[in-house]
């Protein structure tokens, strides 16, 4: 405070009843409410939410039997039924086995044999027959179960990988890209930028582009995560550590401490909590995003999802996705308690 | 001998105290005309507990800001022992250098042992600055500090945030004193305490310093602390020094000179909310 300010009081004050609080809200307030509203409904009739509404009203109807039959209702109700019962057995045709050995079967198989109709043309008569024929099958019961955990693992370990390239990554971005910490303008901008193009690049494109190059497999998926998760943990934690008490980073500066050092011992333990969480985040969103790059050939239980897909095994595609949800929520249970272990 | 040690010399108070930090014709202009200090020239003895008193606005904080180029001068020179303050010798001299601050400035999310090591942060290699793993000496020095500033090992591992504003004030000392600095600059340290909790503290800042042969450079504005503390009061008045002497001689007159005309008596808005016991 200056001293000028000291001389606040010699004014003489108003009495109390002269006073007068603004209001809340003025017309600039409700003006930009209009304008808000009148742009959602110009947009509204753009995207047909109406007719979204109205399908999604009618397929309610006839869920809880008020209505006959509705075309979105019969559309999702003829693909979730096909995902039932979920697949998880593994069935492999006997005969294309060869080297098995009937008295010593894998661990936990069994042999089915299964009557197989089938029609042939007699070359006498010229008509269809039926004939029965007897085709075994080796099933292992929990076999496809099995893979699917298998590739599930593998799907997180892309996860785990990309997080660690997005971690190493944004640090040095967060620290040239926080504005009280960059050396110069030049650097400030420059991180700025690689930050937001990481970002704006979806995922799904810059793996395509890196299956190019690196071929089929988890390489291109965790480095096409590592990237985009880099752009937003760059992103988030120099916002961070401009935002940070200020105080100690003074009292570190006025000891003689460099940057570095005043970054590692007063800003470090300001932001850690939030540094976790935010790459928690990224750890769960790199789990669900790892399942989607796999359409792409990036590696991981994407691409079993998308060959069941394409083969119409809609009870695998059902295994699948409940693998996939349950590893979604238990991490979710898990980092929830880190963080608030942490936070709290 | 130069002129201005002989200048220093004859201005050094208390008989005998040898010249520790000299201040000559400081001004400090501030970006919005203000001038913080306008020709300021003072010598503090070493060893001595020197209050930097006056109102609001007067400047003293700029002074003590100084001292470890916090802020730069517009002109004027800083000299601690044989070193001037150049952007040369910066680094030296903060290490040199510790200060106590009004908000306390810890990092209140960490524990009170990692608040009080973060003051020889740099002085360590750098990968210990980096991994925060202190050496056992300066561990076993942190403990020595945290003893010294009246604090228990229970507080060793508790959070910043978790203690009261006194004891907070505790650490800061503690980190000021952790690497045993030539100066101890303290910056209004009990604006945001309560009176009673303002003496301990002074009186602790004070004895700790002396143990270890500290020059202290203190601002406040109450002049019944100054007066109670100093070894030597720096009245200051619109960056200005007014009375520069022992607080027996600070009296009514010099009083007036600092405060007179100021509707709001020499009291500071503390920013955080005063007084926990």
């Amino acid at each position: 405070m200056r001293e000028g300010e000291l001389a606040i009081g010699a004014h003489h004050p108003r009495p109390a009843r002269d006073w007068h609080l603004p209001a809340p809200y003025d017309w600039r307030a409700a003006l930009a409410v209009l304008l808000v509203a009148l742009a959602l409904i110009w947009s509204g009739n753009r995207m047909e939410v109406d007719k979204m509404l109205g399908l999604t009203g009618e397929a309610v109807l006839s869920a809880v039997g008020v209505q006959e039959t509705s075309q979105v209702g019969r559309g999702l109700g003829r693909m979730l039924g096909a995902l039932f019962p979920f697949v998880i057995e593994d069935r492999m045709e006997m005969a294309r086995l060869t080297d098995i050995d009937r008295d010593a079967l894998p661990m936990f198989t069994r042999i089915e044999a299964v009557e197989v109709t089938t029609f042939r043309m007699n070359a006498e008569t010229l008509k269809a027959e039926p004939q029965v024929e007897v085709k075994e099958y080796l099933v292992h019961p929990f076999g496809y179960l099995t893979k699917v955990l298998g590739k599930m693992v593998e799907t997180f370990e892309i996860a785990i990988w990309a997080t660690i390239i997005s971690v190493i990554l944004s640090l040095p971005l967060a620290f040239f890209g926080a504005r009280n910490y960059t050396p110069n303008r030049f650097a400030y901008s420059a991180s700025r930028g690689v930050v937001s193009f990481l970002r704006a690049m979806p995922e799904l494109i810059i793996a395509m582009f890196l299956v190019l190059g690196f071929g089929f497999g988890a390489i291109a998926g965790y480095l096409a995560l590592g990237l985009h998760g880099a752009g937003f943990l760059g992103k988030f934690y120099a916002e961070d550590i401009e935002a940070a008490d200020r105080k100690p980073q003074e009292a570190l500066t006025a000891l003689g401490a460099g940057k570095l050092r005043v970054l590692r011992a007063a800003v470090l333990p300001q932001v850690a909590p939030s540094y976790v969480a935010y790459t928690l985040y990224i750890l769960d969103r790199n789990v669900r995003m790892a399942a989607v790059i796999g359409l792409v050939g990036a590696g991981g239980i994407g691409q079993e999802l998308k060959g069941r897909y394409d083969t119409f095994e809609y009870g695998h595609v059902g295994t699948i996705l409940l693998v996939i949800f349950l590893t979604v929520f238990v991490l979710d249970q898990i980092s929830a308690r880190v963080r608030s272990r942490l936070i709290g | 001998m130069s002129a201005a040690a002989i200048l220093s010399a004859a201005q050094a108070i208390g008989g005998g105290v040898q010249p520790h930090l000299s201040f000559r014709d400081l001004r400090k202009v501030y970006a919005d005309g203000v001038a913080a200090l306008d020709g300021v020239s003072a010598d503090v003895g070493k060893g001595e507990f020197c209050v930097v008193l006056g109102p609001s606005g007067s400047g003293k904080s700029t002074l003590l800001r100084v001292v470890n180029g916090l802020t730069d001068l517009t002109s004027g020179t800083m000299t601690l022992g044989d070193t001037a303050l150049s952007p040369k010798s910066l680094r030296s001299i903060r290490r040199r250098v510790a200060m106590v601050h009004q908000q306390f400035n810890l990092v209140e999310r960490a524990s009170v042992s990692s608040n009080v090591l973060a003051g020889a942060v740099a002085e360590v290699p750098s990968w210990r600055a980096l991994l925060g793993w202190y050496p056992d000496h300066l561990r076993d020095r942190a403990c020595e500090v945290v003893a010294r500033v009246g604090l228990d090992e229970i507080h060793l591992p508790r959070r910043a945030s978790a203690l009261s504003g006194g004891q907070q004030q505790r650490v800061g000392i503690a980190r000021a004193l952790l690497l045993k600095p030539e100066v101890i600059l303290a910056d209004e340290p009990v604006a945001s305490l309560d009176p009673a909790i303002s003496r301990e503290v002074l009186g602790l800042l004070r004895e700790a310093a002396r143990e270890q042969g500290a020059t202290v450079l203190c601002s406040l504005h109450q002049t019944d602390l100054a007066r109670e503390f100093a070894d030597r009061i720096i009245g200051m008045r619109k960056g200005r020094v007014v009375f520069d002497g022992p607080p027996h001689l600070f009296d009514s007159t010099a009083e007036g000179k600092l405060y007179e005309g100021l509707t709001a008596p020499a009291h500071q808005p503390a920013t955080r909310e005063q007084a926990y016991a």
